[in-house]
């Protein structure tokens, strides 16, 4: 922002201080254990009258002198140098802070090194009292640096009142400065041990060796102890979210926490071995082995702590990338380009996107990120993206993955990152867009006579715009199966619902009758659903298959099929997703068909998953879960909530959902205080597709009219209303849904909840909760009283129970809404994009227009006359309002 | 390109900057000659070998055994200014260093080999390699030392910057300045200059007299002389390389820069006469206020540079005075401790020698 930005790649990623930082502290910890261990061994000398011991002594202190001084020394200054190229921002705030806490940790630097040239030049020259006294002003000159640098370094971690008051006294008393005090304290002396060790495994003498061995296996095992103990200590003193991260919220810790513990034992249990197994023959390589893992040592204490600050590189007061929280409004409504100060494109232009992507880059990521480099590279973390789905990740940010910072800056720069990150350095190609659709001709519909006809027959389905989704080698969504319903009526003054003596069949047009070629459910089946016993193949879960018999339901007042196996996969024809179902009503005795109509049992599999998740789409480049994108889902989902689905799927034991994710968070499927399925999905992807508009659906559901579905087909669409009219924004949508969760106490419900607003309404307190596939918005919503709409929003006032949903509804009279109007998403009249009048079927067949059954006053079609009182519900008398839609015809 | 936007904003400070001003002159003035004692050491000691002549390790082995000495202290002294620097002009040096930082970076490298090396070269039993050892000192102190010339100059020349839109890479180097050349040159003849008067007022004290007489004396009052007599033609060089307003403001642009120079100019020369007349003690007694002038020229110079763009009362200041109170105390006890150190290690030579 403030500071050009150092544009590394492969180096990139603050490898850099990395490297020098874990070198220099590990030599800069033994700098001061090292100074102690000087004196005490002198002392050790001196008690024992051992000249060997004191000649140990004075060597040491020559190797001290050598590699704390000059590798150690310059390295110091080193990380200095490299803060201030990498994180300038960052280093000014420390230097113009803590200058005087600098100043006094350079005095004290001097001193340092004018005590050790006198301790190791005078050895042996000065009288010992003089010089042990030397020896313990190195001592504490070297742990008064400790002091001054860990106050500085620890206020990065916890900065405490410092963020209110600025006071360097209670950011240099910051609340983890003593536990960390002690902590590297400690480190420093087991670092004494190790070092004074590697000097003893050259001594020759086995028995000098053996009582340094053994003495310097002490100064490991013994602080080492009070260090476990301190960590305790130390973790306590950290913010909640901070200590999170270590404890393994920040995914970049895990290994080195992990590594950290491990080493402990390590060095416990070697450190035990030299002390009292085999301390005269301690040799050089384990001294060299012990030092290098000294190091990996000090690197994963170093990583730990200060991904532990994670999104901040001083917590809470400024991000890893030196943008200030208090900055993140500005920067959004003005952008990035224009507020930092060293990039030359203020304007995003066709041109200059990619470049000025990178430049971004460069601001917002790269003080952490690599490219094809050794620090969390960003190559293989974005590498399944589409340019869709990275800027929806980028989106995302900071929402749900906490460790890293939001990003910041307007939607279309957000969109020039994206694209650099996969256009640019993945060198991805733009998408080849699916092929266009078909039209695939309607075949001939059932005739009808309206003079002689007595019965006729009226059929829909149940499901909306819910697909399936055909990833069964990996996952199951939710059990596969379409429930088609219908109603015969007899037709006469006084019609009548016929409910016995009549067998009603249907049947899949031709091409679909074997799904179980084009989709795997049925190896799953049996131990996804808790069957005894296999699945027969092309039959759902209710013993249903593609064609077969319907059984009257009396509390719906309907035929019914339920979970009818059906995929959008025909042989022939490709992916179609409205395969048509012949419905049949006979006389049970004699076999005479009564009526028979044709109806769409719509199912898709245009799920967008792989917009996010990478992979191709698994059928005909327009719909389907490929293997890809199914395995990089599980991928995610075991990152994010510790699971091992991934694994099992390749076990072959993928699982449902609904396994662990309740269908509407009131049965008892599921596992208790989890998210609801429809909850979990659309909390979590809400939060990175945040202000956005029906496109947001569309990019998971198959809604998007220049798709291959277009499943939002019925009149409301052709009038232009779309998802959000009903449901609200993806945002509302999804705090709808999470509000219900919460209130029951569900985890994770807040975290998903934090960073959404709602758009609809003016605050979270106005959406009102509702339960997936129970609660919908309300038909009458709008339509007050059956009147025409005064409002286009029907968001927010939700059906109280399932029975309240139009799929589910009777109107007076007992003929159910959707038998007259369609199924849900294509209320009559419906477009449908693959035959205009694939959806209008049964309206075209028995009244020759589009409109809902009955429209028009034409209440013959079941009462063969014309009737007078609007029975089945009120206002249905008039006339069919929105003639310009038919009449574009 | 509008230079002044790419300027950063400076953070605040903690006290008004004329504290500052006096930490980091004083601390430089400290660090400039124990960095012309390091630079000059090599390079003479370098070169003396070269001459291989008997007289020639007279010089080259008092140096051999304080190098690794005065490289610590010059590093040491030189973090001090670096962090007063960094308080007054952080936002113009973060933002040079970061233009160059490949190089910049390359220091930390490099000044660990050159330490190193001076171990060897003062602990090496034989003489074989040592001269290429101390060659190979005195080339990497000057490649730091030219570094070190980029970085200062680039952090005043704002107008170096737009470098950045084609050398994000951190690979620029201002070398098209015109003052560059001059001012390295400025400051490598000064390093010969104090370095030798240095060796020959050591040999002198040692020895209680002030005969030039002795070989060490007079080589190393040649390096001071002919080193100081270059700076006449590099001294006018570097003036006339200047920028015109950074010139005209020693010559009565500002009274101030205008007496510095003026008195910076009369010590030099006063210098130089002494260094004809080989009086090494009147010329060490001349030459610290000369040193004390030039780094007050060179900060004149500074904010003669950067005038247009920054002054130091720009800076906000949002008081804390403990801290300054706490670092006096560390200071003041360190300086205690270094006298009872220093009278200890004294004690214990003497005794020794006995």
């Amino acid at each position: 922002m403030n500071y050009p930005v150092w544009e590394l790649t492969t180096a990139g990623g603050g490898l850099l201080i990395a490297l020098i930082a874990v070198f220099h502290v590990y030599i800069a910890h033994f700098a001061v254990g090292g100074g102690l261990f000087l004196v005490l061994t002198e002392i050790k000398g001196h008690r024992q009258g051992s000249t060997a011991i004191l000649d140990y002594t004075k060597r040491h202190a020559w190797f001290f002198m050598l590699l704390t001084m000059v590798a150690g020394g310059i390295t110091g200054v080193g990380i200095w140098f490299i803060i201030a190229l990498l994180h300038p921002s960052a280093t000014s705030v420390l230097i113009h802070n803590f200058v005087f806490g600098w100043a006094a940790e350079w005095v004290f630097f001097f001193c340092e090194i004018l005590a050790l040239f006198i301790y190791y030049y005078t050895f042996g020259k000065m009288e010992k009292k003089n010089h042990l006294i030397i020896g313990w002003l190195y001592f504490l000159f070297a742990w008064l640096s400790l002091f001054l640098i860990n106050g500085i370094v620890a206020f990065m971690l916890t900065p405490g009142t410092w963020l209110e008051t600025g006071n360097f006294w209670q950011g240099f008393f910051n609340p983890s400065f003593w536990p960390s005090l002690f902590f590297r304290t400690f480190l420093a002396v087991i670092f004494a041990g190790i070092f004074g060790l590697l000097t003893a495994s050259f001594i020759k003498d086995r028995e000098v060796k053996k009582n340094l061995v053994r003495y310097c296996a002490l100064w490991m095992i013994v602080p080492l102890v009070l260090l476990l103990l301190s960590t305790g200590w130390y973790l306590s003193s950290l913010p909640r979210e901070a200590a999170d991260m270590i404890l393994g919220k920040n995914p970049e810790i895990i290994p080195f926490a992990k590594g950290f513990i491990i080493i402990s034992a390590v060095i416990f249990l070697t450190g035990l071995a030299a002390a009292v197994k085999m301390p005269g023959s301690t040799g050089k390589p384990l001294a060299f082995v012990l030092l290098a893992i000294g190091l990996m040592y000090m690197g994963s204490f170093e990583w730990v702590r200060e991904a532990g600050r994670r999104p901040y590189v001083i917590y809470q007061h400024m991000y890893s990338n030196a943008i200030m929280p208090s900055q993140e409004k500005m920067i959004n409504a003005n952008g990035i380009l224009k507020t930092a100060r060293w990039v030359e494109y203020k304007e995003i232009t066709e041109d200059n996107a990619l470049e000025a992507g990178r430049r971004i880059f460069y601001l917002e990521c790269a003080a952490c990120h690599s490219i094809d480099g050794y620090s969390n590279d960003i190559l293989p973390l974005t590498k399944p993206f589409t340019v869709f789905g990275m800027d929806s990740m980028l989106n995302g940010l900071g929402r749900i993955n906490a460790y890293m910072p939001p990003f910041m800056g307007t939607d279309q720069e957000r969109l020039a990152l994206a694209r650099y990150i996969v256009e640019g350095l993945h060198k991805k190609k733009k998408p080849v867009p699916s092929p266009k659709v078909n039209q695939v001709p309607l075949e001939p519909l059932p005739l009808f006579d309206e003079n002689e006809d007595e019965y006729l027959v009226l059929a829909w389905n149940s499901l909306g715009m819910t697909c399936i989704i055909d990833s069964y080698p990996f996952w199951i969504l939710m059990p596969m199966g379409n429930t088609i319903s219908a109603q015969l009526i007899r037709r006469g003054e006084l019609p009548e619902i016929v409910a016995t003596s009549v067998d009603m069949t249907y049947e899949v047009e031709k091409g679909f009758e074997n799904p179980s070629a084009s989709v795997d459910f049925w190896r799953f089946a049996e131990e996804l659903s808790d069957l005894d016993q296999p699945l027969a193949l092309n039959t759902g879960l209710t013993g249903n298959s593609t064609s077969g018999k319907m059984q009257f339901n009396e509390l719906s007042n309907a035929y019914e099929a339920s979970k009818v196996p059906v995929t959008p996969y025909s042989e022939g024809k490709g992916y179609h997703p409205y395969p048509v179902f012949t419905i049949t009503a006979r006389d049970k005795t004699s076999g005479d068909i009564l009526a028979r109509t044709k109806m769409v049992a719509p199912v898709s599999t245009e799920t967008g998953c792989r917009k996010c998740h990478g992979g191709p789409w698994r059928v005909d480049n327009r719909a389907g879960i490929s293997d890809e994108t199914a395995r990089e889902i599980l991928a995610v989902h075991d990152r994010k909530n510790k699971t091992d689905l991934l694994a099992e799927a390749e076990f072959g034991r993928p699982k449902t959902c609904y396994t662990c994710h309740s269908r509407s968070g009131q049965d008892k499927a599921g596992r208790e205080n989890m998210l609801n399925l429809s909850t979990a999905i659309h909390g979590w992807h809400a939060n990175f597709l945040t202000g956005r508009d029906e496109s947001a659906c569309s990019s998971c559901h198959p809604s998007d009219k220049n798709g291959s579905t277009a499943c939002l087909r019925g009149v409301h669409a052709s009038m232009g209303l779309t998802c959000i009219n009903c449901h609200g924004t993806l945002e509302d949508h999804a705090l709808s849904l999470l509000k219900h969760e919460k209130s029951l106490n569900k985890k994770g419900a807040d975290r998903l909840m934090t960073h959404l607003s709602p758009r609809e309404v003016s605050s979270v307190e106005d959406i009102n909760p509702r339960m997936p596939w129970e609660q919908e918005p309300d038909c009458l919503n709008c339509h007050l009283d059956f009147e025409p709409p005064e409002t286009d929003s029907a968001f927010n006032i939700w059906t109280e129970t399932s029975a309240g949903l139009f799929k589910a509804r009777t109107g007076d009279g007992g003929i159910r809404c959707a038998a007259c109007h369609g199924t849900p998403h294509a209320v009559y009249p419906a477009f449908n994009m693959y035959a205009k009048n694939r959806d209008n079927m049964q309206p075209i067949q028995y009244q020759g227009s589009p409109i809902p059954l009955g429209g028009d006053r034409n209440c013959a079609v079941c009462h063969r006359v014309e009737m007078d009182y609007p029975l089945h519900h009120p206002n249905m008398e008039k006339m069919f309002r929105n003639t310009y839609l038919i009449d574009e015809e | 390109m509008n230079i002044s936007s790419l300027i950063p904003v400076p953070d605040f400070i903690p006290l008004d900057w004329p504290w500052f001003q006096f930490f980091l002159i004083l601390t430089f003035f400290l660090h400039l000659l124990a960095m012309n004692l390091m630079l000059g050491s090599a390079i003479i000691a370098a070169a003396e070998r070269f001459k291989r002549h008997d007289k020639a390790l007279d010089l080259d082995k008092p140096i051999a055994k304080r190098l690794p000495f005065i490289i610590a202290f010059a590093v040491n002294l030189g973090v001090a200014p670096l962090l007063f620097l960094q308080v007054l002009y952080g936002h113009f040096m973060y933002t040079s260093s970061i233009l160059m930082a490949v190089y910049w970076l390359s220091v930390i490298g490099l000044v660990i080999l050159a330490y190193y090396g001076a171990y060897i070269y003062a602990y090496r039993k034989t003489e074989d390699g040592k001269t290429f050892i101390i060659t190979a000192i005195a080339l990497l102190l000057l490649v730091i030392g030219f570094l070190f010339t980029c970085n200062m100059t680039l952090m005043i020349t704002p107008e170096n910057w737009p470098a950045y839109f084609t050398h994000a890479n951190g690979r620029f180097l201002p070398l098209k300045d015109p003052v560059l050349i001059p001012r390295y040159l400025h400051f490598v003849l000064s390093a010969l200059a104090v370095a030798g008067l240095f060796h020959a007022a050591l040999g002198v004290w040692k020895k209680k007299t002030d005969q030039t007489d002795t070989s060490l004396g007079n080589n190393g009052i040649k390096w001071f002389f002919y080193a100081t007599l270059l700076q006449i033609p590099v001294g006018i060089w570097f003036l006339a390389a200047l920028p015109r307003p950074v010139m005209l403001w020693f010559m009565g642009g500002s009274g101030y820069a205008t007496i510095l120079f003026a008195a910076g100019m009369v010590y030099s020369l006063v210098c130089l006469v002494f260094g004809f007349q080989k009086k090494i003690k009147p010329a060490v007694f001349t030459l610290i206020p000369t040193v004390m002038l030039m780094v007050l020229i060179r900060d004149e110079m500074r904010t003669a540079y950067l005038n247009t763009y920054f002054v130091l009362d720009d800076l906000v200041v949002k008081p804390a005075f403990s801290p300054v109170i706490f670092f006096s105390a560390c200071l003041i006890f360190g300086a205690v401790m270094v006298v009872y150190m220093i009278k200890l290690a004294l004690q214990a030579v003497q005794e020794d020698k006995k």
